[in-house]
C-alpha cells in the first residue's frame, strides 16, 4: 500500500501512461465523483452569482447563505416522480440523457490537470477531445425526438444544427493553437496531446493567449464564443430558450433524468473550459512563471492552495458557530461543521511539501476554469439572447472566417523566419 | 390588411407527418405575459400565421359595471389594466364627469395628471423587464422592478394600495396629498432619470438587442391606423397622435412635453419611442409638482349619483394606447351599458401581421412589443 | 470616415458597457431583497389591509350605529349589518356585523362612507387564513383584531 503510494508520488507520468491500472481507476472515480460535485457547487453559485447581479439575494435559508441548498435540491431530484409522456420513445427517451452525460464525462479521461494528473495521455488528446464533446448532441437530439412533442422537437433541432456550425470555427480556432506548439525552438514538430500543449507553452515561455499577439487572443475569443454555443448557455442558449420554447429539448423530462441533462450540461461546460485553459492559459501552470520565478516564488505559490483551503475551512467554521442554536438547525449545523472541518483538513494535507508540489497544478487549472464559470454567469446575466439565423450568420459569416484568418496568419508568422532565410536565398 | 387564415386544426395527422408544424403557445407558456393562447401555424420555425385565442382571464368587468352604481364600479376598473391601475380609474372618473358635466378642480387635477404619469412609468417598468426577459436579457427586469418600488411607495402612501390604487373619485380625489408628497415626487424623478440611462447602457446599443429588435414586427402607420392600433406601437410606426396633446384631457393642455416617435414602426423604434416616453413623463411630473395649485380637491358632485339619461364616450392616453369608456345612462343608479375600449386588446389583432413570415423568437419578442396585459384583453 | 462605429463593434463595447453595468451592481450593498417573515416592511398609513371595527376607548362600546351605510356602499355587498332598536334610547344597536374578507378588494368604499369612522382598513396586511370561512370575520373578530403567531427563526 505504501510503496504504492510513494510510487505514485515519484512517478512523472500519468497512470494511464504508466500502465497503473490501480491508480487509474482511482483517478476516474476521483475525477467522477469532484466533477458531479464541482457541478453541484457550480450549480448554487450560479444562482447566488446571477442574483448578485440582479440585485438579489439568491438562495438563503438552508444553511448559511442557502449552501446547503445543491443537497436540497439534489434530494428533491432525486425523489421526484419521474414521468414519462404517454406518446414517448419509452426507450429513447430513457437512452438519451444518458449519452448527454456519458458524452460530458468520458472527456475527462485526457483533461490534464496536472503533468501526471490526467487518466492518460493520448497522443490524440485534443482531437478525441474534441469528438467525445460533440457526441452530446446526440443526446440531446434524440431527447428532443423522443419526446414526441413541439417544442422539444424544435429545441433538438436548433441545437443539432448550432452545435455543428460552431464545432467548424472551434476546430480552426483549436488548430491555430495547435499550430503553435509547433514553434517550439528546437523541437519542430507540434503535439496533439493535452499534455504535450502545456509543455509547449512552457517551452516557449508565453501561453498562447500572448504568442504572436493578437493572433492567440483573437483565437482564443473565437474559441471563447463557440464554446459558449457548443455548451448551449446565454447568450447562445436557444436549444432551452425558456421565453420561446419552454425549456427546449428537455421540456419534458423531470426527476433524476432532468438532473441527468444539468449535470452533463455543467459537466460539459467545465470540460470545453478545460480546453480553452489548456490550450491558451497554460493549463496547470502557475501565474507569473517569469515575471516571479525562482524557488522562493515557487514554495509561495505553492502554498497558496493550502492557505485557500484553510481560509475557506475557517470561513465555514465561522459560519457554522453563527448558525441559530435551535434544535431544527441541528443537522444542518453539525452537517456545516463537518464540511468545513473537512475542507480544514483539505488544507492541511495541502500544506505538506512533498504532496503539496503536486496538488497545486491541480488547483491552479481549476482556479482558471472557475474564471470561466464566472464568465458564463456573467454573459448569463447581461445579455439577450440571439435569434436562430442570427447565430447561424455569426458561426459561419464572423467566427469561421475569423479563425480561418488567424489560422492562416499564424502559419506564416510562426514560418517567418524560416520563409526570410528562403527569401534570402532566392533574393 | 390581412386577415387571419383559418387555421384547419381538425387534421387526421400526427405533426410528423405534415410539413406544416401546428404550434400552441400558451395560455401556460413562460412569455405570452399571462393567459394568452396564440396557435402558430409554421413551416421550421418560420411562422406561417397565428392566431390569438382569448378569453382566459375574462371576468365580465362590463357586465359587472350594469350591476353597480357610478361610484362602486369605481375598483372594479382597476383590475382591467392592472399594471397601469391609476390609468384605468382616470378614464373612467373623466367619463363620468362628462356624464354628469362636472369638472375636477385643478389641484385634484394636477395630482392626477402626476400619478398618472407616474403609472405610465411603471406601466413602461413592467412592459422593459418583461419584454427584456423574453428577448433573453434576464436582469433588466430586475432594475426595473426595483425602480418600480418606488413608485409604488408613493401610491401607497398617498393612495394606501400599490398596485389596484382607485386613487380616483368621480369628481375629483378622495386624498389631499400627504405631507411631503411633493419632494418624495421630485427626489424621484432626480433618482430614476439616470436609471433610465442605465436600462440604455444594458440595451439600447447591445449589438444582441438592435439585432433581435431591428426590422422586427414592422407595421406601417397606415395599418396601424387601419387595425386602429394605438400608444406607443402607433407612435413607432411615425404617427404623431397623442390624446394627451390632440384632445387634451385633465389640464394636459397646461403642460409642456413632447410626443416621441420613430421611423419604421419595428420593435426597436418602439423600444425607443417607451424609453423616451419616461423621459417625457418626468418631464410633465417636474412640471405638475412646480405650477401645484392649491384649493379644493373635490368638485361638487351629488351624494347619490343620478346621471342624467344620455350617452358619452371619453378616452384616454393610457400607457398602452387609447383607453376608451363608452357609457350609457339612462337616469338610474347603475349605468345601462358600459362598454371599455381596451388599447391592448386592439393592439394584439396587429399581431398575425406582424408575425408572418418571421421566426417562432420573432413572435415572443412581438408579443412583448405590443404591450398587452391579459387583463385588459379580456376584461 | 466614421471609424468610431466600427471600432465599437470590434472592440465590443457595447456588449462591454452592458458587462459593467451588472459587475458594479454585485456590490452586496445594492442587494434589494426583503426577507419577508424576517424583516417586516413598514406600510403606509393610510395603507388599506385588515379591516377593523373601532370601539370607543373610554366606554369600551362599538362605535358603529348599524347605520348601514357601508354595507350599501360595498360593491361586492359583503357587510352584513343587523340591528335592533334599543326600547329605552329608540336608538339602533347593533346585533351582528359580520365582514366577508374573502371576496373583498380593499377598495376603501366602506370606510369612507362610514359617518362615525367605525370600520377602518388597518395597515395590516396579514390577511390570509388556513379556511373560507375563517376568512369570514364577525364583530368579535373584528373588535379584537386577528391573532396570530409571528415567525420567528
Ligand atoms: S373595502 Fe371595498 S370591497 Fe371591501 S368591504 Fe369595503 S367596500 Fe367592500
Ligand atoms: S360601520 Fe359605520 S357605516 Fe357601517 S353600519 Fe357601522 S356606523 Fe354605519
Amino acid at each position: 500500500m505504501l510503496n504504492q503510494l510513494t510510487q505514485y508520488l515519484q512517478s512523472t507520468v500519468t497512470p494511464g501512461q504508466a500502465g497503473s491500472m490501480l491508480w487509474a481507476t482511482i483517478y476516474i472515480l476521483v475525477i467522477f465523483a469532484g466533477i458531479s460535485l464541482c457541478v453541484v457547487f457550480i450549480n448554487w453559485g450560479e444562482r447566488k452569482a446571477l442574483a448578485h447581479f440582479q440585485i438579489r439575494l439568491g438562495p438563503m435559508r438552508v444553511g448559511p447563505h442557502g449552501l446547503l441548498q445543491p443537497i436540497a435540491d439534489a434530494l428533491k431530484l432525486l425523489l421526484k416522480e419521474d414521468t414519462i409522456p404517454a406518446n414517448a420513445d419509452k426507450v429513447v427517451f430513457w437512452v438519451a440523457p444518458f449519452i448527454v452525460t456519458t458524452a460530458a464525462f468520458v472527456v475527462y479521461l485526457v483533461v490534464p490537470f496536472g503533468p501526471q494528473h490526467a487518466v492518460t495521455d493520448m497522443n490524440i488528446g485534443i482531437l478525441f477531445m474534441l469528438g467525445v464533446s460533440s457526441l452530446g448532441v446526440l443526446g440531446i437530439i434524440t431527447a428532443g425526438w423522443a419526446s414526441n412533442s413541439h417544442y422539444p422537437l424544435l429545441g433538438s433541432l436548433r441545437s443539432s444544427a448550432q452545435m455543428v456550425s460552431y464545432e467548424v470555427a472551434m476546430g480552426l480556432a483549436v488548430i491555430s493553437a495547435i499550430l503553435m506548439t509547433s514553434f517550439t525552438p528546437g523541437s519542430g514538430s507540434g503535439t496533439l496531446s493535452m499534455i504535450g500543449i502545456v509543455e509547449a507553452q512552457k517551452a516557449q515561455g508565453v501561453w498562447f493567449l500572448f504568442k504572436f499577439f493578437p493572433l492567440g487572443l483573437v483565437a482564443f475569443v473565437v474559441f471563447a464564443i463557440a464554446m459558449i454555443a457548443e455548451t448551449n448557455r446565454a447568450p447562445f442558449d436557444l436549444p432551452e430558450a425558456e421565453s420561446e420554447l419552454v425549456a427546449g429539448f428537455h421540456t419534458e423530462y423531470s426527476g433524476f433524468r432532468w438532473s441527468l441533462f444539468m449535470l452533463g450540461e455543467y459537466a460539459a461546460m467545465i470540460a470545453v473550459s478545460s480546453i480553452a485553459v489548456t490550450l491558451w492559459l497554460g493549463g496547470w501552470m502557475r501565474p507569473f512563471p517569469n515575471l516571479l520565478s525562482g524557488t522562493n516564488w515557487d514554495t509561495i505559490f505553492s502554498l497558496v492552495p493550502g492557505a485557500f483551503f484553510l481560509f475557506l475551512s475557517a470561513v465555514t467554521l465561522y459560519s457554522t458557530a453563527r448558525m441559530p442554536k435551535k434544535l431544527t438547525f441541528r443537522i444542518q449545523t453539525v452537517g456545516l461543521g463537518a464540511f468545513g472541518l473537512l475542507l480544514g483538513a483539505v488544507g492541511l494535507v495541502m500544506l505538506v511539501p512533498g504532496v503539496r508540489e503536486r496538488v497545486q497544478d491541480i488547483f491552479w487549472f481549476m482556479l482558471k476554469v472557475a474564471v470561466f464559470m464566472y464568465l458564463y454567469i456573467w454573459y448569463r446575466a447581461t445579455w439577450p439572447r440571439y435569434r436562430f439565423d442570427q447565430l447561424m450568420r455569426v458561426g459561419w459569416k464572423v467566427l469561421l472566417p475569423l479563425s480561418l484568418g488567424v489560422l492562416i496568419v499564424t502559419g506564416v508568422v510562426g514560418l517567418s523566419p524560416e520563409l526570410m532565410t528562403w527569401l534570402k536565398g532566392v533574393l | 390588411m390581412t386577415t387571419t387564415a383559418k387555421l384547419d386544426l381538425n387534421e387526421d395527422k400526427t405533426f410528423l407527418d405534415s410539413t406544416e408544424l401546428i404550434l400552441n403557445m400558451g395560455p401556460q407558456h413562460p412569455s405570452t405575459h399571462g393567459v394568452l393562447r396564440v396557435i402558430l401555424k409554421l413551416d421550421g420555425e418560420k411562422v406561417l400565421g397565428a392566431e390569438c385565442v382569448i378569453g382566459y382571464l375574462h371576468r365580465g368587468v362590463e357586465k359587472i359595471g350594469e350591476n353597480r352604481t357610478y361610484v362602486q364600479f369605481g375598483p372594479y376598473v382597476d383590475r382591467m389594466d392592472y399594471v397601469a391601475a391609476v390609468s384605468n380609474g382616470l378614464g373612467y372618473c373623466e367619463t363620468v364627469e362628462k356624464l354628469i358635466n362636472v369638472e375636477a378642480p385643478p389641484r385634484a387635477q394636477h395630482i392626477r395628471v402626476i400619478l398618472t404619469e407616474l403609472n405610465r412609468i411603471t406601466s413602461h417598468q413592467v412592459w422593459l423587464g418583461t419584454h427584456a426577459l423574453d428577448i433573453g436579457a434576464m436582469t433588466p427586469v430586475f432594475y426595473c422592478f426595483r425602480d418600480r418600488e418606488e413608485i409604488l411607495k408613493i401610491f401607497e402612501k398617498y393612495c394606501g394600495a400599490r398596485l389596484t390604487t382607485h386613487a380616483f373619485r368621480i369628481g375629483g380625489c378622495q386624498w389631499e396629498t400627504y405631507e411631503g408628497f411633493e419632494k418624495e415626487v421630485l427626489s424621484f424623478c432626480d433618482f430614476f432619470e439616470p436609471k433610465i440611462d442605465e436600462y440604455e447602457q444594458l440595451l439600447t446599443t447591445n449589438r444582441i438587442w438592435v439585432e433581435r429588435t431591428k426590422g422586427v414586427g414592422v407595421i406601417s402607420g397606415a395599418d396601424c391606423i387601419m387595425l386602429g392600433v394605438t400608444g406607443p406601437v402607433l407612435r413607432g410606426s411615425n404617427v404623431k397622435w397623442d390624446l394627451r396633446k390632440a384632445k387634451p384631457y385633465s389640464g394636459y393642455e397646461k403642460f409642456d412635453f413632447e410626443i416621441p416617435t420613430g421611423p419604421n414602426g419595428d420593435t426597436y423604434d418602439r423600444y425607443v419611442v417607451r424609453i423616451q416616453e419616461m423621459r417625457q413623463s418626468v418631464r410633465i411630473i417636474r412640471q405638475a409638482v412646480a405650477n401645484m395649485p392649491a384649493g379644493p380637491i373635490m368638485a361638487k358632485v351629488p351624494k347619490i349619483l343620478k346621471p342624467p339619461a344620455g350617452e358619452v364616450y371619453h378616452s384616454i392616453e393610457a400607457p398602452k394606447g387609447e383607453l376608451g369608456y363608452y357609457i350609457v345612462s339612462d337616469g338610474s343608479l347603475q349605468p345601462y351599458r358600459v362598454r371599455v375600449r381596451p388599447p391592448s386588446f386592439v393592439n394584439l389583432q396587429a399581431l398575425d401581421q406582424m408575425v408572418r413570415g418571421r421566426l417562432i423568437a420573432d413572435v415572443v419578442a412581438i408579443i412583448g412589443t405590443i404591450d398587452i396585459v391579459l387583463g385588459e384583453v379580456d376584461r | 470616415m466614421a471609424l468610431a462605429p466600427i471600432f465599437r463593434k470590434i472592440f465590443l463595447v457595447d456588449l462591454i458597457k452592458g458587462l459593467s453595468l451588472t459587475f458594479r451592481y454585485q456590490d452586496p450593498k445594492e442587494i434589494y431583497t426583503e426577507q419577508y417573515p424576517l424583516e417586516r416592511p413598514q406600510v403606509a398609513e393610510r395603507y388599506r389591509g385588515l379591516p377593523r371595527l373601532k370601539m370607543n376607548p373610554e366606554t369600551g362600546k362599538t362605535l358603529c350605529i348599524a347605520c348601514d351605510l357601508c354595507a350599501k356602499a360595498c360593491p361586492e355587498n359583503l357587510i352584513t349589518v343587523e340591528s335592533e332598536r334599543d326600547p329605552v334610547t329608540k336608538r339602533k344597536v347593533l346585533t351582528k356585523y359580520t365582514f366577508d374578507l374573502s371576496r373583498c378588494m380593499f377598495c376603501g368604499l366602506c370606510e369612507e362612507s362610514c359617518s362615525t369612522d367605525a370600520i377602518e382598513l388597518t395597515p395590516d396586511y396579514e390577511v390570509a387564513q388556513y379556511s373560507r370561512d375563517g376568512m369570514v370575520l364577525d364583530q368579535k373578530r373584528l373588535e379584537e383584531g386577528p391573532d396570530r403567531k409571528e415567525y420567528k427563526r
